[in-house]
């Protein structure tokens, strides 16, 4: 599985970026998808130099490709209290997905739900059903919409 | 109008999909005929055809890295943009596009 409830968090405590990455990243390796939080963190520490993953509408999707990672993973991340990310639209994000992909061998399938996604992302009614996710079950179903041509 | 878009980004994990979803969308509202093709991590997707680059009005480059095959797209009037230009307002960058056809 490329999320699962376990890999939810609903109430993030990080008040940054860094530490929201990081805490996420914790995540996943209590859940065995990746090795190393710090590897697999600095994968996504440099892609986030390039330029922001702050797309905008309160939304983030920080991500890394590293050898790091075991599979290809999305954990999720709600934030109550806003997190400066440096958004092209300048505001706080509230919605995190963390994406990680191994380095090597990934599954066109996993490629695909993540490219799904970002295309969701871009979906108002989507964002909005997020947003208003209270339960680990509300992002899941949402998150189930995501169809594999 | 008919127009092709090329998106592109460093992983090609996200930006390139958010790019080609937006551009579709501002593309349609505004009345406009659009192909986007995704060159990411899955490889090229929807690949617009030479016969296709040939009978674009426009091309549009929301990438950050080098488009492949750009050959494609040669005499064409080419609007060149970051991808996370397209994702921010893609409505302004199909209108400054279009601009730059008429002009040619």
């Amino acid at each position: 599985m490329i999320i699962n409830e376990n890999m939810i968090i609903l109430d993030l405590e990080a008040k940054d970026k860094e530490s929201a990455i990081l805490e996420l990243a914790k995540q996943a390796l209590k859940e065995d998808k990746i090795t190393s939080v710090d590897d697999f963190a600095k994968s996504v520490f440099e892609r986030e130099k390039t330029y922001t993953t702050g797309v905008g509408n309160g939304i983030a999707i920080p991500h890394g490709k590293s050898d790091a990672v075991k599979e290809a993973m999305i954990v999720f991340g709600k934030s109550s209290h806003g997190i400066e990310w440096e958004s092209l639209d300048g505001k706080p994000v509230n919605i995190i997905f963390l994406l990680g992909v191994p380095d090597k061998n990934v599954s066109d399938i996993h490629l695909k739900i993540l490219s799904q996604l970002s295309r969701k992302l871009m979906n108002d009614e989507f964002v909005e059903r997020l947003k208003m996710a209270d339960a680990k079950d509300d992002v899941l179903e949402a998150l189930s919409d995501i169809n594999i041509e | 109008m008919k127009i092709v878009a090329v998106t592109a980004c460093p992983t090609g994990i996200a930006h390139t999909y958010m790019a080609a979803e937006a551009l579709e969308k501002a593309a349609k509202q505004l009345g406009h005929n659009i192909k986007v093709e995704t060159q990411g991590s899955i490889g090229i997707e929807n690949k617009i055809s030479q016969k296709e680059a040939d009978e674009a009005d426009l091309v549009i480059f929301a990438a950050d890295v080098a488009v492949k095959e750009e050959s494609r797209f040669k005499d064409k009037p080419i609007y060149k943009v970051e991808a996370q230009k397209a994702i921010k307002n893609a409505k302004a960058v199909v209108e400054e596009a279009i601009k730059l056809a008429e002009q040619k």
